[in-house]
C-alpha cells in the first residue's frame, strides 16, 4: 500500500509507526516516569527521573511507617454536633481519617478484587449457562431472549443509575454498608454478563455440534456432554470472557461512586484513586504510582488473554 | 412436542433462567422504572411525590440540558470521526505482517484495556499547565501559545481533550474492526484492479473502501451506541465537560438533587439510544 | 444385540416434511444400507433412530422397547459421524476409551478391549496421538474403534467414508464388512454411493424424496427395481429407459419386435387394445452384447445393424452409444468386440431382463 520497497516508503512506514506506537504509550510512559520521579524533577520535560524516587511505591504498598492520624479539631467539633445523622457523621470520620496522609492502598485493591474477581466468577457461571442454553438448545423463545441479551448489552450503566439506585433505596440496601456493596455486586454481574453471553454464545456456535452428538452416543446426557466436551474445549475463551469480565469490573467508577462513595472500607481502587486526587494529599507521584499499580494486573491479564483473544473479541461489538 | 423435545426445552430454560431473572431484573425492570420516576419528583432518599409531565417541561425548558445536548453532540462527532478514521488509518498501516507486528500490536491494544482511572491522571498530567508536556511543548518549544493555559481547566477546551482521550482508548477497537474486514479483501481484486491501471490511491478508492463501507458503518455505529452513554472517560479526566451522562450525573447525585429530573434525561437518552441499537441489529446482525 | 422397527416414521421441520412416512424392519443382527441423492432424508432417518432427531410422527423399535422417549445416550446405539467428530482436546486412546470410563467398566478389560481393537485397526502407534495430528483415514479409523468398542447393540454410520480418497474408500469399505462379519452387530449405514450400498449391505433401502423407493436385497434391487428412479439410480453406468409400446404378442421398441412370451420379467397380464399401451423400457447396459462374441439364443433379441455413435473404452470393457426410438442407448460390451464410429453391428438383449414401466407413475408394469 506505501510502497514499502522503495527506501523513502520504508523510513515514512517506520516513522508512522513509531508515531502511533508513540501516540499509544506516551501517557503510560509518563504516568511510570512521574511515578519515579522527585518533587523537584515535575516540571522536567524529560521523561527519565533525574534520580529514582520509589518512595510512592514503598508507601502505597505499605512499606513504610504509617503514623496514626488525629481528627482535626475542627472537624471533631462537628462531629459532636448531635443534629448530624449517625452516617454522616461516620461518613465524615471516616473521610478525615483515611485521607490524612494515609492511603490505605492494599486494601482498596483487596476491594477491588474481591468485587471484581467474585463478580467475574459468578458472571462466567451464568453466562456459560446461558450461553449454551440459547446457542444449542432448542425451545422457543430464545430467539427473544438472544436478541434481548444484545439489546441490554448496550445500554449503559448511567441509563440505570436512577432506577437502580431508587430500587435498592426501596428495599432499603442502599442505606446499610453490607447492602450497598451487594448492590454493587450484583450490578457487577448484570454489566458483564451480557458481554460474556455474547462472547461464549459466539464462540459456542462454532465448536461442532457433531462433538456433543458423540458424546451423547458415548452414553453421555446432554450435561454430561457440556462438561466434558464443550467445556474443556472452550477453556481459552473461558478464560478470556472471565478476563474481560474482570477487567470491566476493575475499571467500573460511576457504580461503585453511587454506592459505595459513602463507605471508604469498601472503596475500589477507582473509587480510591479518584477521592485522593481531589484531596488535599493529591501529590502527583502518589497519584501516578497509585495509576501504575491499578494498571499493573490489567496489563498481565491482557498479556495473557491476548494470545486468546484474536478469534472471539473482534467480531460484533465488544464493549468499549 | 414429543417428551424429549420438551425435556430439552425445559433444559433449555432452566439455563437461561438466571440470566433471564438478573437481566430482566437488574435492567429491563430499572429502565422501566425509570420512566415511572420520571414521572415523579424524587428524593435521594426514596421519597417521591407525583408530578406529572413537569420533569420533562422543566428539562426542555432547561438551558443547560440544550448546551448539555450540543455537547454531547460534539462529542460525539469528535470521537466518532476520530476513531473511526485514525483506526481505519491504523488497520491500513498495520495490514501486511513486517517484523514486530505483534509487539506494536500489544502497544496499541494497551490504551483500550488501561482501566480509565489509571490513565485519566497520567493524562491531566500531560496537560497539566505548570508541569505538563503539551503545555511545555507549544509554548516554549515551538511559541505557537503565548502563554501556559489549562486546558482541562476551561470546559470549551476540555472537551477537545476529552474527545483526544476518547479518540486515543478507543481506536484499537475500531482497528480490530477493520483490520479483520480488510485482511479478508482478496488479493486477486488488488490484482485485477492494478492491471486496470489504478496506483495505491485509485486502488484504495475503488477496492478497498467499498468494501469497508460496511465494517465502517459498523464501527460509526458502535461508537454512537457506546460513546452516547459514555461516562467515566469523560467525567473522571474533565468533570467539567458535561455531555448528557454526566449532566444525568450531577443531577442525580450532586448539588440540588433532583432524581426525577435525571430520570427523564435518562428515558429521552434511552428512546436516542433504542435507535441506533434497533438500526444496529436490524442492519448490521441483519435479524 | 437388537432388531429395529420404524412405522410410519414422518419428520418435519417447520412445515415441510422431510422424512415422509417411513415403515422399515430391521432385522436383528442385518447391515442395511439407506441410499439415495443427497437431501433425500437419509441422515434424518439415521439421527431419528440415534435420538439425535425426533420424529414428528410415528415410533422408532429397538429390540423390544419403544425408544422415541429414551434419550439418546440411553439406547445403546454406537455412530460414526460423517466428520468423525472425535475430540479434539483428547488423546486417540481417550477418544476411545470415553464411553468405558465413562460406564465405569474395568480397566483390565478396557485395555483388553482397546488393544484388541487397536490391533484391528491398526492404531497402536497412534494411540497417544491428539485428532489433529492424524490423516484423514486414520481419524476414520479412529472413529470407528470409538464407535466398535462400545459393543452396543446397534451401528449407526452416517457416510463414513465420504471424505476419504477412492482408494482409502474402498478398502475401509472392505474393513468394515470384516468388522460386520466378526461382531454381528445390527448396523445401519447411510451412503450416497451405491457401490457401498451393493457390496456391504444385507437389505438396501434406497429412499427418495423422503420416502422408501425400495426395500430389498442388493440383487432384488439391481435385477427387479420396481421403479424407474431405483433403476437408475442403482447400477453403473444406469439403466437405459427406452420408449416402446406394448402389445398383446409383442414389445415394440422403434419397430423392433420383442416377443412378448419371452419377456419373462414382465408381468403384465392385461389385454391391450389394438393401438398398443404406451411404456418405458428399461434394460441396463449390462445386458447388452455384441453377437459376434455371444450366441443366440430363444431367450435373447437381436438389435440388428445398430449404428455406434460413440465408444468410450473403460479398460476391462467399452460402452457404446447408439439411437434407438429417438434416444441415445447405452451398452457395455466385452473388451473384445473390434468396432468403430459408425459401423452397424447386431447387439443381442437378454429377454427375462427387460423391464417395462408405466410412463405416468413410473412403476414396473
Ligand atoms: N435441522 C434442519 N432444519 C431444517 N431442515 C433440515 C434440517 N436438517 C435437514 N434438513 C433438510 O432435510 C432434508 C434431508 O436432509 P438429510 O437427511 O440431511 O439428507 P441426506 O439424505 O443428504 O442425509 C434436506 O432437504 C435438508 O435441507
Ligand atoms: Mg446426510
Amino acid at each position: 500500500m506505501l510502497g514499502k520497497r522503495t527506501l523513502t516508503g520504508r523510513i515514512g512506514f517506520a516513522l508512522a509507526i513509531l508515531l502511533l506506537v508513540s501516540f499509544s504509550l506516551l501517557p503510560f510512559a509518563q504516568i511510570l516516569s512521574t511515578s519515579l520521579k522527585h518533587q523537584y524533577d515535575w516540571g522536567n520535560p524529560s521523561l527519565i527521573p533525574q534520580t529514582i524516587n520509589l518512595d510512592a511505591y514503598k508507601e502505597l504498598l505499605g512499606l513504610t511507617e504509617a503514623k496514626k492520624v488525629e481528627i482535626p479539631a475542627a472537624i471533631q467539633k462537628i462531629l459532636n454536633n448531635p443534629k448530624l445523622p449517625k452516617d454522616k457523621k461516620e461518613a465524615i470520620a471516616a473521610k478525615y481519617t483515611s485521607n490524612e496522609n494515609l492511603f490505605p492502598f492494599g486494601k482498596y485493591m483487596l476491594n477491588s478484587v474481591i468485587f471484581s474477581v467474585g463478580a467475574a466468577t459468578f458472571s462466567l457461571i451464568f453466562s456459560v449457562m446461558g450461553a449454551y442454553s440459547i446457542s444449542r438448545l432448542r425451545f422457543k423463545g430464545q430467539v427473544v431472549i438472544q436478541r434481548s441479551v444484545l439489546f441490554v448489552y448496550m445500554v449503559g450503566g448511567v441509563l440505570l443509575m436512577v432506577p437502580l439506585y431508587q430500587m435498592a433505596m426501596n428495599i432499603g440496601l442502599a442505606s446499610s454498608l453490607w447492602g450497598s456493596a451487594f448492590c454493587l455486586f450484583l450490578i457487577y454481574i448484570v454489566q458483564t454478563l451480557p458481554v460474556g453471553m455474547y462472547m461464549l454464545g459466539n464462540y459456542f456456535r462454532g465448536i461442532p455440534f457433531a462433538l456433543e452428538e458423540a458424546a451423547m452416543m458415548d452414553g453421555c446426557s446432554r450435561k454430561e456432554a457440556i462438561i466434558k466436551v464443550v467445556l474443556p474445549l472452550s477453556l481459552p475463551m473461558l478464560a478470556t470472557v472471565f478476563i474481560y469480565c474482570f477487567i470491566i469490573g476493575w475499571n467500573e467508577y460511576l457504580f461503585a461512586s453511587v454506592f459505595l462513595k459513602q463507605y471508604p472500607e469498601f472503596h475500589t481502587l477507582p473509587l480510591a484513586l479518584q477521592e485522593l486526587f481531589v484531596s488535599k494529599n493529591a501529590i502527583w507521584d502518589r497519584i501516578m504510582a497509585a495509576s501504575m499499580l491499578t494498571l499493573a494486573p490489567i496489563v498481565i491479564c491482557f498479556l495473557f488473554a491476548s494470545r486468546f483473544m484474536k478469534g472471539g473479541k473482534t467480531d460484533g461489538g465488544v464493549k468499549g | 412436542m414429543t417428551p424429549l423435545e420438551r425435556a430439552e426445552a425445559k433444559f433449555g430454560w432452566k439455563l437461561v433462567a438466571p440470566t433471564i431473572l438478573i437481566l430482566g431484573l437488574l435492567i429491563l425492570y430499572p429502565l422501566m422504572y425509570n420512566v415511572y420516576l420520571s414521572f415523579f419528583d424524587v428524593q435521594l432518599n426514596g421519597y417521591k411525590t407525583f408530578v406529572g409531565l413537569e420533569n420533562y417541561i422543566k428539562l426542555l425548558t432547561n438551558t443547560d440540558y440544550y448546551s448539555a445536548i450540543g455537547t454531547t453532540s460534539l462529542y460525539l462527532l469528535g470521537t466518532v470521526v476520530g476513531t473511526t478514521l485514525l483506526g481505519l488509518a491504523m488497520a491500513l498501516l498495520l495490514k501486511d505482517p513486517f517484523k514486530g507486528r505483534g509487539l506494536v500490536n500489544a502497544a496499541i491494544m494497551l490504551p483500550y484495556v488501561a482501566p480509565v482511572i489509571s490513565v485519566v491522571f497520567g493524562w491531566q498530567f500531560l496537560f497539566d499547565p505548570i508541569s505538563g508536556v503539551v503545555n511545555y511543548l507549544f509554548v516554549d518549544v515551538l511559541g505557537i501559545w503565548s502563554e501556559r493555559t489549562n486546558l482541562i481547566g476551561n470546559p470549551d477546551s476540555a472537551l477537545w481533550v476529552v474527545v483526544l482521550f476518547d479518540i486515543w482508548k478507543h481506536a484499537p477497537i475500531a482497528y480490530l474492526l477493520i483490520l479483520s474486514k480488510l485482511v479478508s479483501v482478496s488479493r486477486d481484486q488488488y490484482e485485477a484492479a492494478a492491471i486496470d491501471g489504478y496506483g495505491p490511491i485509485g486502488r484504495f478508492f475503488h477496492v478497498t473502501l467499498p468494501e469497508l463501507y460496511f465494517v465502517l458503518a459498523t464501527v460509526v455505529l458502535l461508537r454512537l451506541i457506546w460513546n452516547l452513554n459514555r461516562f467515566e472517560d469523560v467525567y473522571l479526566l474533565a468533570p467539567n465537560v458535561q455531555t448528557l451522562p454526566i449532566f444525568t450525573y450531577y443531577q442525580a447525585f450532586t448539588g440540588v438533587i433532583d432524581q426525577g429530573l435525571a430520570a427523564a434525561t435518562s428515558v429521552i437518552q434511552l428512546a436516542v439510544l433504542s435507535v441506533f441499537i434497533w438500526f444496529y441489529i436490524k442492519k448490521i446482525m441483519k435479524w | 444385540m437388537a432388531a429395529i422397527t420404524l412405522k410410519n416414521i414422518i419428520k418435519s421441520y417447520d412445515k415441510t416434511q422431510v422424512v415422509k412416512g417411513i415403515d422399515l424392519a430391521i432385522e436383528d443382527g442385518e447391515f442395511v444400507v439407506l441410499v439415495g441423492p443427497s437431501g433425500c432424508g437419509k441422515s434424518t432417518t439415521l439421527r431419528m433412530i440415534a435420538g439425535l432427531e425426533q420424529p414428528t410422527s410415528g415410533d422408532i423399535i429397538i429390540g423390544d422397547r419403544v425408544v422415541n422417549d429414551i434419550e439418546p445416550q440411553n439406547r445403546n446405539i454406537a455412530m460414526v459421524f460423517q466428520n468423525y467428530a472425535l475430540y479434539p482436546h483428547k488423546s486417540v486412546k481417550e477418544n476411545i476409551v470415553f464411553a468405558l470410563r465413562r460406564l465405569k467398566v474395568d480397566n483390565d478389560e478396557i485395555e483388553r478391549r482397546l488393544s484388541e481393537i487397536s490391533e484391528m485397526l491398526q492404531l497402536e502407534e497412534l494411540l497417544d496421538r491428539k485428532p489433529a495430528d492424524l490423516s484423514g483415514g486414520q481419524r476414520q479409523r479412529v472413529a470407528m474403534g470409538r464407535a466398535i468398542i462400545r459393543e452396543a447393540d446397534v451401528f449407526l454410520f452416517d457416510e463414513p467414508l465420504s471424505n476419504l480418497d477412492s482408494k482409502l474408500r474402498s478398502h475401509m469399505r472392505t474393513e468394515i464388512g470384516k468388522i460386520h462379519n466378526k461382531f454381528g452387530r445390527t448396523s445401519v449405514y447411510v451412503t450416497h454411493d451405491q457401490v457401498e450400498a451393493m457390496t456391504l449391505a444385507d437389505k438396501v433401502v434406497v429412499l427418495h424424496d423422503g420416502y422408501i423407493a425400495q426395500y430389498g436385497t442388493p440383487m432384488e434391487i439391481y435385477l427387479n427395481p420396481t421403479n424407474i428412479f431405483v433403476a437408475q439410480f442403482i447400477g453403473s453406468p444406469s439403466m437405459n429407459i427406452i420408449e416402446g409400446t406394448l402389445f398383446n404378442d409383442y414389445l415394440d421398441i422403434d419397430g423392433h419386435h420383442l416377443p412378448r412370451e419371452k419377456l419373462s420379467n414382465v408381468a403384465y397380464q392385461e389385454t391391450i387394445s389394438d393401438s398398443g399401451l404406451k411404456v418405458k423400457v428399461g434394460i441396463r447396459p449390462d445386458f447388452f452384447n455384441d453377437k459376434a462374441f455371444f450366441s443366440e439364443t430363444d431367450l435373447t433379441f437381436n438389435f440388428n445393424n445398430v449404428v455406434i455413435d460413440l465408444i468410450e473404452p473403460m479398460g476391462f470393457d467399452k460402452e457404446v452409444l447408439f439411437n434407438l426410438a429417438g434416444g441415445s442407448v447405452k451398452a457395455r460390451l466385452d473388451l473384445r468386440s473390434d468396432i468403430t464410429l459408425g459401423v452397424k453391428i447386431d447387439l443381442l438383449v437378454d429377454l427375462s431382463r427387460v423391464l417395462i414401466f408405466d410412463p405416468e407413475t413410473e412403476q414396473r408394469l
